[in-house]
């Protein structure tokens, strides 16, 4: 609650209207009731594009068959919203704050207009993205060991501090010299500006990928590098891409080109910021206090819309054919990879400062 | 051809019909609302594309997306609050057309105008989807740069005749548009430690408060009509005549208007501007612009629906979305599963023809249904106005909160309404404030990046160096005119006769403001702007340093006029302060005890006081509106804000 001078006013009418005030505190299912679903981005964005196509399977597979509503509150690169989750949301389960890796950098970095505390934060279901590497032709680059000694590269990208970051710390944990150019104000423009031949490196999340890169790819004008991984057992982003089998991981590359596992801070930051822009690329957030039976109704309705064989057919076409993630698999590597270690953050924070102009005052 | 025929017929489908009109009434509805445009009408169908199968669900938006910059044409033109941003142009000139009794020859005109783009742009998206894109991928940020160049220089025609004034309110417009991240380096600017700033602000509120605002004051204080003559003629003879006279003009700006559609990221409120400087620019008498010429109208009209159509050509093409509207397009696209690229373009024309056509009816139908119901929306402007200033900023501020859903929206557009208020008192001109703001982005987010990309070389790419000749060929064709002894008597003549009219040597307390505030806004600016990195500072400072110096001019300026003029201080619109303070209140009130408890006292008041209706007339129409703005929130999903005291909602 905001403040304790706070009243709420509320009269019989609005009582009767919305049903939701005298609702009981614990419940075995959400039969008659409204999920929120805050997606702190404008309407037509790839997260509300997802929250969207997950609301009718929340509403089949949930216990209870509950009315699953998305709500656009956009602003301030996404901090607006969560901060008004943090504010707003109760231990009920019914407010869901679905969002990406905009909120989770912040949080990580420490930027001062953040107002919500994510990593004490309850998981109720995920959706992890994919991302490709992929360079112009025109480079002549081929395999990985082009890549790692390539000059004159351009990446184009939206900023050091966004979802660009994970990439931007492959380049390092390579060693590979990028001028990167970035203000761009979306991927769908800089994927314009790398056909055009003004950037010649870029990377983009599986679904456009393999829907608009891919073909470029197969005719020659295009070499796809390496994929982001993909999350292992252990929680660390080691894994392939199981919707890109055909290319490395980060991991596995560095292991072919070197001969031996990457290591070192450069790793250890990528680690954490792939996990958090990838594995966990779209995550519902619930109330830190909500209690586990209401955990588990979200657990059980997971396992239910990964069975479902209309999902696994849509779920191939709109967000690239990964399954959904589980709460109780999620929250532990979830919570590391919010809260890395002292050396890995002042190593982001140094390096978004130098390298990148990025300072939070 | 085939494919056209085809998509015809699956267009004819009943159920799509019924998609495509229940969409244009969305549409309409939206348009005519100030605040609400096509993003909030597409956001709001949204949620009913199910409803439908796959192509209908499409059809209920690009109905939507279609008519909407056709149906502000009657807010703007009846009220002098733009209907949407992007047709600010057609409420200085349409507005000011219906003061003098013209209003059904400016709305008529801005109809057709409005058809005639949604015509010209379903024949480009035809025409140019198998060939665009080449041109969308020979556009690279150095000409997208030059393009935001054209945008500013054609602004340059709009200052107006006092041009220190003129110039600074284009300097206050880019400094507006700095506020937020800075595109190269993430240097947030001048946000003032509030999350809600470090979007920048919307233009969408930023438009509503310079223009809408002000009128709604005027309305409130004064209760008259727009019109001496109030009876609006259905008569449309002289509305067909203006077009016809000015279809070329038009044509122009439909063209204008396709052109910036085609570019991403330059949406219809700029492509308006662009295409209301070149009718400017390539007018005779230039004199009457700003004071109800109807060319103005033809090119801005012709150019807002032909952009927000062309919008969905890089949207098909490259799933790159042409503006707000085709990216929620776009994620209707997605969620029925069609992935728009080239492949799409060749796999499925009967879905693009679908399109083509969709949009095509829609534009004609659209103009249509709006000559239909403009003499019900006439019978308005015989209302008295304090009855519709009411709902009109209730219906402001609802659509200002939808954006974030913070308060800082109510309270920028409240902010900004007070400087629109001043400004057109002290008779600033507003239009340069929009154009450098809408442009602010785009021209520092493109110079970094082709800074970044191809260092100084971009400055002799071919492309740019062809846009460069668009401004200076007519700069020095109008230097070599201007040298000729004729060219120089006609414009020390037309300096004269402006000098009479102008109100230049009298000093009103609203002009002396506002040079008070441009000094102290754009002092603090410098000040905070200091400490910005390098990268981050270069835009402001091309603001902040003439800026600074202007406001300071002309603060002197408005000084010395009052030491010289013994007539000592005017108090302009002495009844407009206390609907401006009660403007004020109200936003403190919103914040203090929530939408509802504020609006039903703020109503009850004004209703009394400014309308003087009896108490139970005003009290049944304040419940009305208050149910009828609770409705609209219900409907957006969204609950009306709360009061940091006290909180009432009935959802």
């Amino acid at each position: 609650m905001k403040a304790p001078t706070r009243i709420l006013v509320t009269s019989a009418i609005a009582a009767a209207l919305s049903g939701s005030v005298f609702a009981l505190p614990a419940q075995a299912d959400f039969a008659g009731q409204t999920i929120e679903v805050i997606v702190p981005f404008a309407p037509g964005g790839a997260t509300d594009v997802a929250a969207r196509f997950l609301e009718k399977y929340l509403e089949r597979h949930l216990e209870g068959n509950p009315d699953v509503v998305v709500e656009n509150r956009a602003g301030g690169g996404s901090i607006l919203g969560a901060n008004w989750f943090q504010a707003n949301a109760q231990p009920d389960g019914r407010t869901i704050l679905f969002t990406t890796s905009s909120t989770a950098n912040p949080y990580v970095l420490g930027q001062p207009e953040v107002e919500y505390d994510l990593a004490t934060y309850r998981v109720a279901y995920g959706l992890p993205f994919g991302s490709v590497t992929y360079v112009s032709a025109t480079t002549g680059i081929e395999t990985i060991e082009d890549f790692a000694n390539a000059e004159g590269l351009i990446y184009g990208g939206i900023g050091a501090a966004a979802s660009d970051l994970p990439t931007l710390l492959s380049f390092e944990v390579f060693g590979v010299d990028v001028t990167a150019a970035l203000g761009f104000t979306g991927r769908g423009p800089i994927r314009l500006a790398f056909e055009r031949g003004e950037t010649n490196l870029d990377f983009q999340f599986t679904p456009v990928y393999m829907t608009q890169v891919a073909d470029t790819v197969e005719a020659g004008s295009a070499v796809a590098l390496m994929s982001g991984g993909y999350m292992a057992a252990d929680g660390n982003m080691t894994d392939r891409d199981p919707a890109v089998p055909d290319l490395p991981s980060v991991y596995e590359a560095y292991v072919e080109l070197h001969g031996e596992e990457p290591s070192g801070v450069e790793w250890e930051a990528y680690n954490a910021m792939a996990a958090l822009t990838l594995a966990f690329g779209l995550t519902a957030y619930l109330h830190p206090d909500t209690p586990e039976e209401i955990i588990a109704l979200y657990a059980d309705a997971v396992e239910r819309i990964n069975a479902d064989p209309e999902f696994q057919q849509e779920a191939a076409e709109v967000v690239g054919g990964y399954s959904l993630t589980s709460p109780s698999d999620a929250e532990g590597p979830l919570r590391a990879a919010l809260q890395p270690s002292d050396v890995v953050r002042n190593y982001l924070i140094n390096l978004l400062s130098e390298k990148y102009d990025v300072e939070f005052q | 051809m085939d494919h056209a025929i085809a998509a015809l017929g699956e267009l004819f489908e009943p159920m799509r019909l019924v998609a495509l009109f229940a969409g244009m009434i969305a549409g309409m509805v939206f348009g005519m609302l100030p605040g609400l445009g096509g993003v909030a009408a597409v956001s709001i169908m949204l949620p009913f594309i199910f409803l439908f199968d796959e192509l209908g669900g499409l059809t209920l938006l690009l109905g939507a997306i279609a008519v909407v910059y056709t149906s502000d044409t009657i807010t703007s033109v009846l009220l002098g609050a733009p209907g949407s941003p992007a047709s600010a142009p057609t409420a200085i000139e349409g507005h000011a057309m219906a003061k003098r009794g013209e209003a059904s020859t400016a709305l008529g005109l801005g109809f057709l105008a409005s058809m005639l783009g949604g015509v010209v742009g379903a024949i480009t998206l035809a025409l140019a989807i198998p060939v665009a894109g080449p041109i969308v991928l020979a556009l690279g940020t150095p000409e997208l740069l030059m393009f935001a160049l054209v945008g500013l220089y054609f602004a340059s025609s709009m200052v107006g005749k006092d041009l220190a004034v003129g110039l600074l309110a284009g300097c206050f417009g880019l400094l507006l548009g700095t506020i937020g991240p800075a595109p190269a380096a993430a240097n947030y600017r001048f946000t003032f430690g509030q999350p809600y700033l470090l979007d920048g602000l919307s233009l969408t509120i930023v438009a509503l408060g310079l223009f809408a605002i002000a009128e709604v004051i005027g309305m409130l204080a004064g209760g008259g009509g727009i019109s001496s003559k109030r009876q609006i003629s259905t008569d449309w003879t002289s509305a067909f005549a203006a077009f016809w006279k000015h279809k070329w003009l038009a044509l122009r700006g439909a063209i204008i208007g396709t052109f910036g559609g085609f570019v991403p990221a330059v949406g219809a409120n700029a492509s308006t501007w662009v295409a209301y400087g070149d009718a400017m620019r390539s007018a005779k008498d230039k004199s009457k612009f700003g004071k109800g010429e109807p060319r103005g109208i033809a090119a801005a009209e012709g150019a807002n629906n032909a952009t927000v159509i062309s919008d969905l050509v890089p949207t098909l093409l490259f799933s790159v979305p042409g503006g707000p509207a085709a990216a929620i397009f776009l994620g209707a696209l997605f969620s029925f599963g069609f992935y728009p690229g080239p492949r799409l373009v060749s796999e499925q024309p009967t879905l693009l023809y679908l399109i083509v056509w969709s949009v095509a009816l829609a534009s004609i139908v659209g103009a249509a249904i709006c000559f239909a119901v403009t003499p019900l929306m006439a019978r308005l402007t015989q209302v008295r106005f304090a009855l519709i200033a009411a709902p009109l900023l209730l219906i402001m501020v609802a659509g200002a909160y939808q954006a974030t859903q913070s308060l800082g929206d109510i309270a920028v557009l409240l902010v900004l309404g007070m400087v629109g208020w001043y400004m057109k008192h002290a008779g600033w001109p507003r239009a340069p404030v929009l154009v450098g703001f809408v442009l602010a982005t785009p021209v520092e987010q493109y110079f970094w990046l082709a800074n970044q990309i191809h260092g100084w070389s971009w400055l002799l790419r071919p492309g740019v160096l062809i846009i460069a000749a668009l401004i200076l060929f007519p700069i020095l064709f109008r230097l070599i005119t201007r040298l000729k002894p004729k060219g120089l008597e006609a414009i020390s003549e037309s300096a004269s006769l402006q000098e009479g009219d102008d109100r230049s040597s009298t000093v009103s307390v609203s002009r002396l403001a506002l040079a008070l505030i441009a000094v102290a806004v754009f002092g603090y600016a410098a000040y905070e702007a200091a400490g910005f990195r390098a990268n981050a500072r270069l835009l402001p400072m091309l603001a902040i340093v003439p800026g600074l110096a202007l406001a300071l001019f002309i603060l002197v300026r408005e000084v010395w006029n009052l030491i010289r003029n013994h007539g000592g201080l005017v108090l302009d619109a002495r009844d407009e302060y206390p609907v401006a303070l009660v403007l004020l209140v109200y936003g403190l009130g919103i914040a203090l005890v929530g939408l509802n408890l504020a609006t039903s006292a703020f109503l009850l008041f004004v209703l009394l006081y400014f309308a003087r209706m009896r108490l139970l007339g005003a009290v049944l129409y304040a419940a009305i509106l208050i149910a009828g703005i609770n409705g609209m929130f219900m409907l957006m999903r969204l609950r009306p804000p709360g009061g940091y005291l006290v909180t009432l909602n009935v959802i």
